[in-house]
């Protein structure tokens, strides 16, 4: 050996990147189109994002949104359900429908030489559906057991719980994305062509397509379908309803559980907040990955779970900081404490060393993150969602770089706050009951 | 397909380390990817899971590589990594910007020649401790967690080196001690029986060098003799019931089959697909949307290098039985098996393979991945055209053929049903 081993290798010269520049144009429906072009693979991915999602559910019908999401392909044009779904698989492409908090997303990848086919079955699905009675039923008690499932689900217990919890009984995001069990069995299927009739709309919606074809390529091949989608009344907003944190522990009884599943988290600010990078910065070193202090405090030091992080979750109109882990039941207590200790001692500031580390972290990582269609398609998909600068990439890097030590800790300051966080524990109650009856993580509740 | 005719160099070091090279410039980009030839079929009984628990050793530093910086210098330089476990391999990988592409040769060396010198027990007991968390929130505490291990065990015959599950059982993972994981690393992660794959935007020449310079004078470990493995038939059908913190029923069919790449792998693949791969798929149109007496169902052909097999999954809707799901298979797989399959529905499963291949050279990591798994079963990383051909080949009358030749054999039904309550 001629050199030595302990000597950790230095990078060759740095790389250059530049992200390959977006378009925008919009039809006569007032339908905007982003584009991208990427041609490494004869790929074509076209996504349609409609300002339609679960925060819109109409008062005691929460799953609205997502019954429609369900059944919006479930036949359109001159093809039932069956037939629409052999076209999609008689093209080779993916489809899928998906619906959030915010919007429903229709996303389609394809091999380029089957765009124009697959893309005239989205727009048939856009606007002639057949929404039909017999369909709804069917994905209507489709969807009733599935949430019957979900609630053996430690996971999802512990996530509706804390939304629920976090926003508050009247909030738009407080209900699960997929609604409520005794919601759904109130909802008829007129009140789903009414949510189509009143949401659907072009003016109401974006497209971003990636991939391997020109501008006026994709801007031919989205007449005679898409470019017919016909506009109507679009201003749809939800108002923001604030509720105040309070340190609370919520313990949701699951019977038998061996782990306790933990949520511990409060409200934040918007995404578009002007400390975005500084928050980001903070929670790279808080708990955004494997090295961060959260996951080497709770696994690397003391083995209590297999993983733990944290993050800022941005909505399109709120937003809240959240830690989530599962532990041994006997290890709760344990584990809450030192996720406490953490959001506590991160209030006392970082070192320049972390920092560095987070901001070389982002930075460097920053080409890999447009490698696949599905990857470009979805941060163009969030710039728009979250209204930011078009050249909010173009800048990202110069604004991470720019982030200084004094602005990260007083984000810290600002954006953590370990005595209003709420706690939720899905986990075996007269267990966690013992073991809380001494500790003060707030105020206990049993719920569910 | 020109597309999936992938560049590629393949060499072997002196130590016996095979070497894959592929180069893609699209991105600023590199991903090295290494497969250590070993997973849990090499474990011994009483050892269960020790190919996992290594997924988690080779972690916790080497001589030059103190414990969570091998995680730290990755993600410092933007990079992203990971590694698995199965039943026949385990893999460690990592994606940086090409100009990093030293740093993960030096760590991946590092603790392929250097891991003993910086073990000690208070890192196994760390890890101990994970892996059981990991086995509580994967398996024992998930719905259903607890199928594919039930499954296997019952499929398998005892000494078959897939009966136990990939992470191991629980008492085992409680104790391991030190000289096993020496003796394991000892045996299996030597350049021999390992396989390197750089795939991404790279100079050649450089990098060959740079391989040689940290990987060649790595000693090589002992010869490994192929596990001797008898797949003993089931000599009756086996009913196993579980109860679990569940609502719904769930039924589980396993059949034996063949090998991964064996003659008929790509057709079992196809069956899958035309039974459960779609809404047009036989079982999915009957019992999900049709009948409604399932809210979902599936089929796969699962398979290593010593044997596999073919499962079907499907969760009961409330109000109907298992019973009324397994009649249903059943008669639907028998149609196959007497009617065939027509040309159509072949044509559409074929269809989206095709499309699926194109797709997955999307990421460069799963290209590195894909020509290591290729290199192992096949001894050629660029299989992707010989791969998809192996699907394309494939007729109607194949389909009967292993429907009949698979299907008509004894298997092992799992009903995983509602604990009943303690009254």
């Amino acid at each position: 050996m001629k050199y030595d081993r302990s000597i950790k290798p230095s990078p060759s010269s740095e790389i250059s990147f530049r992200m390959t520049s977006q378009s925008k144009f919009s039809l006569n429906n007032e339908l905007d189109i982003y584009f991208v072009k990427k041609n490494d693979l004869p790929i074509i991915r076209l996504n349609v994002i409609i300002n339609a999602g679960s925060k819109f559910d109409p008062i005691n019908k929460k799953g609205t949104s997502n019954l429609l999401t369900m059944c919006i392909d479930e036949g359109a044009g001159k093809y039932n359900a069956l037939e629409l779904s052999e076209q999609f698989d008689l093209l080779g492409a993916h489809f899928s429908l998906n619906c959030n908090n915010d919007t429903i997303q229709i996303s389609l990848q394809t091999l380029k030489e089957n765009f124009r086919e697959a893309l005239d079955l989205i727009g048939k699905i856009l606007t002639e559906p057949h929404l039909a009675e017999k369909d709804f039923e069917r994905e209507k008690s489709k969807i009733q057991t599935q949430l019957k499932q979900l609630s053996d689900d430690p996971d999802y217990l512990a996530n509706t719980a804390f939304d629920s919890i976090l926003f508050g009984e009247s909030h738009p995001y407080s209900f699960p994305v997929l609604g409520l069990n005794d919601n759904i069995a109130n909802i008829n299927n007129d009140e789903i062509n009414d949510y189509y009739s009143k949401f659907i709309l072009p003016n109401n919606s974006f497209i971003i397509a990636v991939g391997d074809i020109t501008k006026e390529e994709l801007k031919k091949n989205l007449n005679g379908g898409i470019s017919d989608w016909e506009k109507g009344n679009a201003d749809f907003h939800v108002g923001k309803v604030s509720s105040p944190d309070k340190k609370t522990v919520y313990i949701v009884n699951k019977k038998d559980a061996v782990q306790t599943e933990i949520r511990v988290g409060h409200h934040s600010t918007m995404k578009k907040s002007k400390d975005y990078y500084s928050k980001h910065l903070l929670n790279t070193i808080l708990g955004g990955q494997f090295t961060s202090r959260i996951n080497l405090n709770l696994r690397e030091k003391h083995g209590y779970t297999y993983g733990a992080g944290s993050s800022f979750n941005y909505y399109k109109d709120d937003a809240y900081f959240g830690v989530s882990t599962s532990v041994g039941i006997e290890n709760t207590t344990n584990t809450l404490n030192e996720i406490f200790y953490e959001l506590n001692n991160i209030r006392n500031g970082v070192t320049e060393e972390e920092l560095s580390f987070a901001k070389s972290s982002i930075i460097r990582k920053f080409p890999l993150n447009f490698e696949t269609f599905r990857q470009v398609a979805s941060h163009i998909i969030g710039k728009v969602i979250y209204d930011l600068p078009d050249d909010y990439y173009d800048k990202y890097v110069e604004n991470i770089n720019a982030v200084t030590i004094d602005e990260v800790n007083k984000a810290a300051a600002k954006n953590i706050f370990p005595d209003s966080a709420m706690t939720v524990l899905v986990g075996d109650k007269d267990k966690l009951l013992k073991q809380l009856k001494d500790d003060n993580f707030g105020e206990i509740k049993v719920v569910g | 397909m020109k597309l999936l005719n992938i560049n590629y160099q393949k060499y072997k070091l002196d130590n016996g380390l095979e070497v894959i090279l592929h180069q893609n410039k699209n991105l600023p980009a590199i991903a090295v990817n290494v497969w250590y030839k070993v997973g849990s079929a090499q474990e011994t009984k009483g050892k269960t899971g020790i190919a996992h628990l290594f997924e988690h050793m080779m972690f916790q530093g080497s001589e030059n590589v103190e414990k969570e910086l091998h995680f730290k210098y990755v993600q410092e330089s933007g990079g992203s990594l990971n590694a698995s476990t199965s039943i026949d391999r385990t893999n460690y990988y990592e994606k940086l910007p090409s100009n990093y592409l030293e740093l993960a040769l030096w760590l991946e060396s590092d603790r392929m020649g250097f891991f003993l010198p910086a073990l000690n027990q208070a890192k196994l007991d760390n890890q101990k401790d994970v892996v059981f968390n990991e086995r509580l929130e994967r398996y024992d505490n998930q719905p259903y967690g607890l199928a594919w291990e039930l499954l296997m065990t019952n499929l398998y015959d005892k000494n078959h080196p897939y009966s136990w599950p990939t992470i191991g059982f629980a008492n085992d993972i409680k104790n391991y001690n030190l000289d096993d994981v020496v003796n394991f690393f000892k045996k299996h992660y030597s350049p021999n029986n390992a396989s390197l794959v750089v795939a991404g935007n790279f100079e050649v020449e450089k990098t060959k060098s740079l391989i040689e310079k940290y990987f060649a004078y790595i000693e090589s470990g002992e010869e490994l003799n192929h596990i001797q493995v008898v797949n003993k038939k089931l000599s009756e059908k086996k009913v196993i019931t579980h109860e679990d913190n569940v609502h719904l029923e769930r039924l589980y069919l396993s059949w034996s089959t063949g090998i991964a790449y064996g003659e008929d792998e790509a057709a079992l693949d196809i069956l899958s697909d035309l039974l459960t791969g779609s809404k047009n798929s036989r079982l999915y149109k009957t019992l999900v949307f049709r009948k409604e007496i399932a809210q979902d169902i599936s089929a796969f052909q699962f398979s290593g290098k010593y044997a596999g097999n073919f499962t079907i999954v499907a969760t009961a809707k409330p109000g109907h039985t298992l019973d009324e799901i397994k009649s249903e298979i059943f008669k639907e797989i028998n149609n196959i098996k007497a009617n065939g399959i027509s040309s159509k529905e072949l044509h559409r499963s074929k269809i989206g393979i095709k499309s699926s291949f194109v797709f997955s050279l999307q990421n460069l990591d799963s290209i590195a991945d894909h020509l290591n798994s290729y290199n192992f079963y096949l001894n050629e990383p660029n299989s992707f055209s010989y791969d998809l051909n192996r699907y394309d080949k494939v007729t109607t009358e194949e389909i009967n053929n292993v429907s009949e030749k698979y299907l008509s054999k004894l298997f092992v039904e799992l009903r995983i049903i509602p604990k009943r309550s303690k009254t």
